[in-house]
């Protein structure tokens, strides 16, 4: 779920933080910068893991600030394609469900990715057909999934106004599978 | 900004809970002095109700020496470890060809994961004998009617945290 990602970036620090050690006022800066954005490919930033080099501190003609190369490593959420994740229902809907880890929660479950004879009742639940036994997802139940691709559509020149806010990293699920979906099912 | 190395090392879940709890989070008032910002928090606060939030480095060094005999991808064991499954049929999940590859060996692996690895059973990770977590979670949810998981928050707001508490010091 988790990935280290070693970055190099060149970064401005303002003059108004030349009262701070420089180690801290680089952290801050990166932190401001990287924290909880998505980089195509690399996945959502959780956090700055360790700063390994700092080179520089020039300060160009004009300027009040100095600019530095740092070399840092940040923690990246980036599941793989294969990877059980367990998580809750946010919404659900004729065309799927969407999940949430509480700090990611732009997980589709499209509707042909349930488990084969599952259908829609009009209260909103999905429910599995297995082999005659009813099987509910409830929404405060815990579902484990697997991920089944990882998307990250380029940003949009124009939007309605009404649209849904831009997910700029969605993660397509799965519960297909044996030992997939609420964990009450397999217990 | 030019990206060096896209993957400088897969973390499990158990070590990014660590980095943050090292950094100051926690699940108590005290949280907010803490130099963490919210986002990490809201990470911080789907570990601690995960399998993640039992384990020790030592188990999981222990885990990974005994599940060499089993031939397992270094994906399968991240999940693995990370998932924490309790049953064969998790398993299978987790597991590409797992009929093939293992057959019957199955049930040994399942045996091995609910001995080594912490039952992600307290709240607070209190690392007692995992089969006695396992007991006290079933004792837990025989007084217990509701259907609250021991030790999972949903909301992320500061009070139903308290709120949790209070309900499994009963």
């Amino acid at each position: 779920m988790f990935f280290l990602s070693l970055i190099e970036h060149t970064l401005r620090l303002p003059p108004h933080l030349l009262n701070l050690p420089l180690d801290q006022a680089i952290k801050g800066e990166l932190e401001t910068l990287f924290l909880d954005k998505v980089i195509a490919n690399l996945g959502l930033c959780v956090s700055v893991y360790d700063i390994r080099n700092i080179d520089g501190g020039f300060i160009f003609p004009g300027d009040g600030a100095s600019t530095f190369t740092v070399n840092f490593r940040l923690i990246m959420f980036r599941p793989f394609v294969g990877e059980v994740l367990s998580g809750e229902v946010e919404e659900s809907d004729a065309k799927g469900l969407r999940l949430s880890l509480g700090f990611f929660k732009d997980i589709t479950l499209p509707a042909h990715l349930l488990p084969n004879p599952s259908k829609f009742g009009e209260d909103g639940k999905w429910t599995w057909d297995f082999n005659g036994t009813e099987l509910p997802i409830e929404k405060e139940d815990e579902i484990r999934f697997k991920v089944h691709s990882i998307r990250y559509p380029p940003i949009p020149v124009e939007q309605e106004k009404d649209a849904k806010p831009f997910a700029p990293m969605v993660i397509t699920a799965s519960i297909d599978f044996d030992g997939l979906g609420p964990i009450s099912w397999w217990v | 900004m030019k990206i060096l190395q896209t993957n400088a090392g897969a973390l499990t879940n158990f070590e990014v809970l660590d980095f943050l709890r090292f950094r100051g989070a926690s699940t108590d008032p005290t949280r907010v002095i803490a130099n963490v910002a919210p986002s990490e928090f809201q990470v911080y606060d789907y570990l601690v109700q995960s399998a993640a939030r039992n384990q020790t480095r030592e188990s999981i060094d222990e885990f990974l020496t005994s599940c060499a005999k089993f031939d397992l991808a270094k994906a399968e064991k991240l999940n693995l470890i990370n998932i924490r499954p309790s049953s064969a049929a998790e398993i299978d999940s987790i597991v590409e060809n797992c009929e093939q590859r293992m057959g019957n060996e199955d049930e040994a692996l399942v045996k091995m994961i609910i001995e080594m690895l912490p039952a992600p059973g307290k709240p607070e990770g209190i690392d007692e004998d995992p089969t006695e977590d396992v007991a006290d979670q079933e004792a837990m949810e025989a007084v217990l009617p509701s259907s609250t998981k021991p030790g999972g928050t949903d909301e992320e707001t500061v009070e139903t945290v308290g709120d949790q508490d209070s309900v499994l010091t009963l």
